[in-house]
C-alpha cells in the first residue's frame, strides 16, 4: 500500500528486470539498451506477480486479475510498445485472481496459484494445457516458491498449514504450523533447506530435506520438525545516533543464489513509536552445517519503507540486492565478497570474508 | 430397500451383470486394438469420409452398436416395469368375446434397444472423429490413482451432457425412421401392434418424459462405463516404464534402453523409451552415470553413442520432413518428392550437415528457388554433376532439376496462377489433386525419375513423359473448376500442418533428454564421452531450429485455434508444433547456459558460431 511498484522481477540470466507499476503497465529495463519497452494489455489488471522464464531470452509471465499473461518479447527489438499480440492468455475458469507464479527452473512448466482456488495449476505454456493439482483443506495458495534445483515447491495457504510438493511425481507433504499462516519462504540453492516465517511470529524457521537422489520417487523427504534458527524479536541497539529499536515480524525474505546472503524485511510494531521497517542482512552457509550470522541492516531515506526485495540471479562479484522502496525508488545494493564455493587461484592468501559494504547506490533509480 | 436387495439376487440381475462385464471386456479389447500414439489426421474431407467407411471402422461401429443394444437390454430388463419384455400380452379391442390374449409388440422396449444401438454407434463415430484412439502423454507425471481421480468429475459431467445430445438425436431419428424396425419385428415375430397405445414414432409418443428420462439414464450409464474403460486404458498405457540402461542380466539385453532405441520397435515402445530417457536425464543421477560410462574391455561409450545417435537421427528426420514440406509449399503444390530419395544415413548426420551448411552459405543466392533443401538433398544423395544442366546450381541432383524444369515450363497451371479463380482458393489447391493422380502417375513418374537419375545424361525427358504431364495438368485444371470435387479434395491447411507434426512428441522428448544429458555432462561426465559428439549435436539442433523458424513463417502455421478448457478428449496433438519450437529453444539455451563461454572452443561452422553467440547473449 502506498507504493507505486506492484511487482519486480529480475531476468534469471541477464541484467534485465521488469517492474510492474500501479497503473498496470510493466516496464522492462535492460542494462544493455536504452529502450524501455512498456507492456500494456486490456487483461493486465491488478498485477500481483511476475516471473521471467528461465532458459529463455525474454518471456515474461504476469499474474493478473483474471488470467496469466505470458509476454513473448523480442529481445532485440527497439520498440517501446510491444503489441498485445505478443501476449498469450492462459485462463482457467474459477482461477482468479492469480497472485503467485513460479516457473520450473528447467524452464518447461509454469505454476500458477490463486488464494480462492484450492487447485494449483501446472501449465505447459506452449500447448496451453494445464493440469490441476488439487488438495483438500487449507484454502487456496498465497505463496509459491520453487527450489532452485527444481525438485520441490513450497505452497503456502491462508490457513495454518503449508505444503511442500515434490516436482517429479507431484505428491505433497503437509506441514501444519502452530500459530498462523506461512508468510514467506525461501529455498537454499541446492534445495535441501527451506527457511520460512509464520505470520505473527518473529522467528525464522528452518526445515531440512534429504538430498534429492532421484530414486526416491514420490517422497518429499522432509525432516520431522522445523527448527528455529533466528529470533528477530525486538531489541534495542546502541548506535551513534542514539537508541534504535529494531525487530518484529518478517514481511518477506530472499536468499541470494549463491546461498551466502539472506535479506529479510523486518516490520517493526506499528503501534510503538520509533520502530521502523528495516532490512536485515545475514551471512549464511548451508554446507557442511547450516550457519546464520547477522551481517548488518539496510535503511532507506527518511520515511521510505522497503516493500520488495530481490537478489540479482547472476551477480558475479558477490550478491546484488535490489530494494523497491515505498517512495517509488529502486535501489541496488551490492555486496562484494568472495564466494566460498568458487575456487580461487591464489592459495597463499586465505579469502577474507569482506564485510558487507552497505552503501546505497541507485543504479537504476526510477520514478 | 429390502425389495431392491431381494431383486439383486434374482438370476436375471446376475445374468445381466455378467453380460455387462462381457460388454466392458469387448470394449476394452477394442480400445487396445485401435489405440495409436500418433494420431492419424485426415487432411481433406475425402480422407475423413474414407476413414469412416474403412472396414476396420465399420466393424468398430457395428460391434459398438451391438454392445450398446446389449447394455440397453440389460438396463431395460433390470428396471422391470413397462420396458421389460419385447412382447407383452394385450387384448385386442375388437373381439371381446374371443378373450384370447395375443402378443403385442412392446414399443418401449424396442425404443430402448434401438436407443442403445444408436448410442453405441454414435460413440464409435465420435471416437473416430475426435481421435479418441490417440494416447496423449501427460505433461507431468502423477500416480495412476491420482490421475484417475482427477479426471472422474469431468468424465461424469461430460457423459451426462453427451447422453442428452444422443437422446435428442435418437428421438429425431426414431420419429422419421422408427416405423421400419417396428414393422420388421412385428412381422418376423408375429406380434401385433397394440392399437390402444400411442405409437411412439409420433410427437405425442416421443414426448413421454419417463421414456426420455429412462433412455437418458441408460445412456449416461453406458457412456460412463465406456469412458471409464477408455480412461483406465489410457492411464495404464501411458504409464512410465523403467528401461534399464545397462543390462544386469543376460536376458535383459533386449530390453535395455540403447538397444530399444536403435532397433525399430512398435511405436508405443519407442515412445515409452523416449519418455523414460527424458525422465532419467532430469531426475536420476545414477542412471545418467550409466549412460556416460564406458564399456568394460574396450572402453567404448556404447550407451551414449547409441542414445545420441538415435536422438540425432530422429531430429534430422524431422528436419528433412519439414524441408520437404517447405519445398512443396514454395513450389506451390507440386508433387512431393518421394521419400525414398531423402534417406538420411544415420551414421554421421552431423558431419554431412556441416559440410552442406558451408556450401549453402556460399551459394544461397545463386539458385533462384533458393531452398536449402535442394542443396541438403544433393549432399545426402550421391553427388552427380549433370552436364549442361543450368536450371539449378551444379550441385543439385539431376532428378530435382529435371522435375522442376519440366513442371516449370510445361505445366499449363504455371500460367493460370494469375487467374483469380485459382488465387481465390489458396496455395494448397493442387497438392491433393496431384495426390489424387499420384496413384496413377506415381508409377509413371517413378521409373522415369529413376531412369533420369541413373541415366544422368537425360536432361531432356522423354516425349511421352511430357505428354502425360500435359494431360495430367489439363485434367486437374478441368476438375478444379468443379466445386463439388474441390469441396471433397481440398486440403484443410490446419489439418495438413498438424499431420506433419503428428509424431512431434518423440522429437520433443529426444530434445529434452539430449539437452539434459549434455547439461548434466558438464559436471558428471568423467570420461568426456559427450564432448566428442558436441559439434554434431549443436549442428543438428541449430539446423532444426532454423528450419522450424522458417516453417513457422508459412501461412497458417503460427495461428493457434482458441483453446476450450475442460474438455474430456485431449486435443494436444493440435498444438504439438508449438511445444516443439519451445522445447527446441529451451534445449539450446540449456546447453549454452551450462557451457557458457566454453562453447566457443567447439568446432562448428561459422554461421552456427554466430547463432551460438546470439544464444550466449540471450538475444534469440
Amino acid at each position: 500500500a502506498g507504493c507505486t511498484i506492484r511487482a519486480f522481477a529480475w531476468h534469471p540470466h541477464t541484467s534485465k528486470f521488469a517492474v510492474a507499476l500501479l497503473d498496470d503497465s510493466i516496464r522492462v529495463y535492460n542494462s544493455n539498451s536504452a529502450t524501455i519497452p512498456s507492456l500494456k494489455h486490456r487483461l493486465q489488471r491488478n498485477v500481483a506477480a511476475m516471473a521471467w522464464k528461465p532458459l529463455c531470452a525474454s518471456i515474461l509471465a504476469v499474474a493478473c486479475q483474471s488470467c496469466v499473461l505470458v509476454w513473448h518479447l523480442d529481445p532485440t527489438s527497439l520498440s517501446t510498445r510491444p503489441s498485445s499480440g505478443c501476449a498469450q492468455v492462459l485462463s482457467y475458469p474459477g482461477h482468479s485472481p492469480v497472485t503467485s507464479l513460479a516457473w520450473a527452473p528447467s524452464g518447461e512448466l509454469l505454476l500458477s496459484a490463486s488464494p480462492v482456488d484450492t487447485a494449483m495449476l501446472v501449465w505447459d505454456v506452449s500447448t496451453e494445457n494445464c493440469v490441476q493439482l488439487q488438495w483438500f483443506g487449507g484454502g487456496g495458495v498465497t505463496y509459491l516458491a520453487w527450489s532452485p534445483d527444481g525438485s520441490k515447491v513450497l505452497a503456502a495457504t491462508p490457513s495454518a498449514v503449508f505444503r511442500v510438493w515434490e516436482a517429479q511425481m507431484w505428491t505433497c507433504e503437509r506441514w501444519p504450523t502452530i500459530k498462523g499462516r506461512c508468510q514467506t519462504g525461501c529455498w537454499s540453492p541446492d534445495g535441501s533447506r527451506l527457511l520460512f516465517t509464520v505470520l505473527g511470529e518473529s522467528v525464522i524457521y528452518s526445515l531440512s530435506f534429504s538430498e534429492y537422489r532421484g530414486e526416491m520417487q514420490g517422497q518429499v523427504g522432509g525432516s520431522k520438525t522445523a527448527s528455529i534458527v533466528a529470533d528477530l524479536s525486538e531489541t534495542t541497539f546502541e548506535t551513534l545516533y542514539g537508541e534504535e529499536r529494531i525487530g518484529g515480524e518478517v514481511h518477506s525474505m530472499v536468499w541470494d543464489p549463491t546461498g551466502e546472503r539472506l535479506a529479510v524485511i523486518i516490520r517493526g510494531q506499528a503501534d510503538v513509536p520509533g520502530s521502523q521497517t528495516v532490512i536485515a542482512v545475514f551471512r549464511t552457509r548451508n554446507s557442511p552445517v547450516f550457519e546464520l550470522l547477522p551481517c548488518g541492516f539496510l535503511r532507506g531515506e527518511r520515511g521510505a519503507q522497503p516493500q520488495l526485495i530481490a537478489f540479482h540471479p547472476c551477480f558475479k562479484k558477490g550478491a546484488l540486492l535490489t530494494v523497491c522502496w515505498s517512495t517509488g525508488k529502486i535501489s541496488h545494493v551490492p555486496f562484494f565478497f568472495v564466494s566460498a564455493h568458487v575456487p580461487r587461484a591464489s592459495p597463499s592468501r586465505s579469502p577474507v570474508m569482506a564485510s558487507a559494504s552497505v552503501r546505497e547506490q541507485p543504479l537504476f533509480s526510477e520514478l | 430397500i429390502l425389495d431392491s436387495f431381494n431383486d439383486l439376487y434374482t438370476s436375471y440381475v446376475i445374468f445381466c451383470i455378467l453380460l455387462m462385464s462381457v460388454v466392458i471386456l469387448v470394449i476394452s479389447i477394442f480400445n487396445a486394438e485401435f489405440y495409436a500414439v500418433v494420431p492419424s489426421i485426415p487432411c481433406s474431407r475425402l480422407a475423413l469420409i474414407g476413414k469412416i467407411i474403412h472396414p476396420q471402422q465399420v466393424i468398430h461401429s457395428v460391434v459398438h452398436a451391438v454392445m450398446g443394444m446389449l447394455v440397453a437390454w440389460c438396463a431395460a430388463v433390470m428396471t422391470k416395469g413397462k420396458f421389460q419384455f419385447l412382447a407383452v400380452p394385450c387384448m385386442p379391442s375388437e373381439s371381446l368375446d374371443d378373450a384370447v390374449p395375443q402378443m403385442c409388440l412392446n414399443e418401449y422396449h424396442l425404443f430402448f434397444l434401438l436407443s442403445g444401438a444408436f448410442m453405441g454407434y454414435s460413440y464409435s463415430l465420435l471416437y473416430l472423429i475426435n481421435n479418441m484412439n490417440y494416447l496423449p502423454f501427460p505433461i507431468i507425471q502423477q500416480y495412476k490413482y491420482l490421475r484417475f481421480r482427477r479426471s472422474l468429475p469431468l468424465l461424469v459431467k461430460h457423459s451426462c451432457v453427451e447422453s442428452l445430445y444422443f437422446v435428442r438425436n435418437f428421438c429425431v431419428a426414431y420419429y422419421f425412421f422408427g416405423y421400419i424396425p417396428k414393422v420388421w419385428i412385428s412381422t418376423t415375430m408375429d406380434l401385433h401392434i397394440d392399437s390402444k397405445l400411442h405409437p411412439l414414432d409420433t410427437l405425442t409418443g416421443l414426448l413421454d418424459l419417463s421414456l426420455v428420462y429412462h433412455a437418458w439414464l441408460c445412456g449416461v450409464f453406458l457412456l460412463i462405463t465406456w469412458y471409464i474403460a477408455w480412461l483406465l486404458f489410457k492411464i495404464y498405457a501411458t504409464e512410465t516404464h523403467h528401461f534399464p540402461v545397462q543390462p544386469t542380466f543376460a536376458e535383459e539385453t533386449d530390453q535395455c534402453l540403447p538397444k530399444i532405441l536403435n532397433s525399430n520397435p512398435p511405436l508405443i515402445i519407442k515412445f515409452l523409451a523416449l519418455q523414460d530417457l527424458m525422465l532419467l536425464s532430469q531426475y536420476s543421477p545414477v542412471r545418467r552415470q550409466e549412460v556416460f560410462s564406458l564399456s568394460q574391455p574396450g572402453g567404448h561409450p556404447h550407451n551414449w553413442t547409441a542414445i545420441s545417435r538415435e536422438c540425432l537421427s530422429l531430429l534430422s528426420d524431422l528436419t528433412q520432413r519439414l524441408i520437404t514440406q517447405q519445398d512443396a509449399a514454395a513450389a506451390n503444390g507440386r508433387a512431393k518428392q518421394p521419400a525414398g530419395e531423402l534417406k538420411v544415413s544415420p551414421q554421421t548426420p552431423g558431419a554431412v550437415v556441416t559440410e552442406d551448411m558451408s556450401s549453402q552459405s556460399q551459394r544461397s543466392n545463386i539458385v533462384p528457388r533458393a531452398s536449402m533443401s535442394s542443396l541438403v538433398k544433393s549432399s545426402l544423395m550421391p553427388l552427380k554433376t549433370s552436364p549442361g544442366s543450368d536450371v539449378g546450381s551444379p550441385f543439385s541432383s539431376p532428378a530435382l532439376n529435371c522435375k522442376t524444369g519440366i513442371l516449370d515450363v510445361n505445366s499449363p497451371w504455371h500460367g493460370s496462377v494469375q487467374s483469380p479463380h485459382v488465387m481465390r482458393r489458396g496455395p494448397k489447391l493442387w497438392t491433393s489433386g496431384s495426390d489424387l493422380q499420384m496413384n496413377g502417375s506415381h508409377h509413371e513418374s517413378f521409373p522415369v525419375l529413376s531412369a533420369a537419375r541413373v541415366g544422368s545424361e537425360a536432361v531432356q525427358p522423354s516425349f511421352i513423359y511430357t505428354w502425360l504431364q500435359n494431360k495430367q495438368e489439363q485434367i486437374k485444371n478441368f476438375l478444379s473448376k468443379r466445386v463439388l470435387i474441390m469441396y471433397f479434395f481440398s486440403k484443410h491447411p490446419e489439418a495438413s500442418i498438424q499431420a506433419v507434426f503428428s509424431d512431434a512428441q518423440m522429437h520433443i522428448w529426444a530434445l529434452e533428454g539430449l539437452s539434459h544429458l549434455v547439461a548434466a555432462s558438464f559436471t558428471e561426465d568423467q570420461f568426456g564421452v559427450v564432448q566428442t559428439t558436441l559439434p554434431a549435436i549443436l549442428n543438428t539442433l541449430l539446423t532444426l531450429q532454423e528450419v522450424v523458424d522458417r516453417h513457422f513463417k508459412l501461412p497458417h502455421v503460427s495461428s493457434k485455434s482458441p483453446r476450450i478448457s475442460g474438455r474430456l478428449v485431449d486435443t494436444s496433438y493440435k498444438t504439438l508444433r508449438f511445444a516443439l519450437r519451445a522445447s527446441l529453444k529451451t534445449a539450446l539455451y540449456r546447453i549454452t547456459t551450462v557451457f557458457g563461454e566454453h562453447l566457443n572452443a567447439v568446432q562448428v561452422s561459422a554461421e552456427h558460431k554466430k547463432r551460438l553467440q546470439q544464444f550466449l547473449e540471450y538475444k534469440e
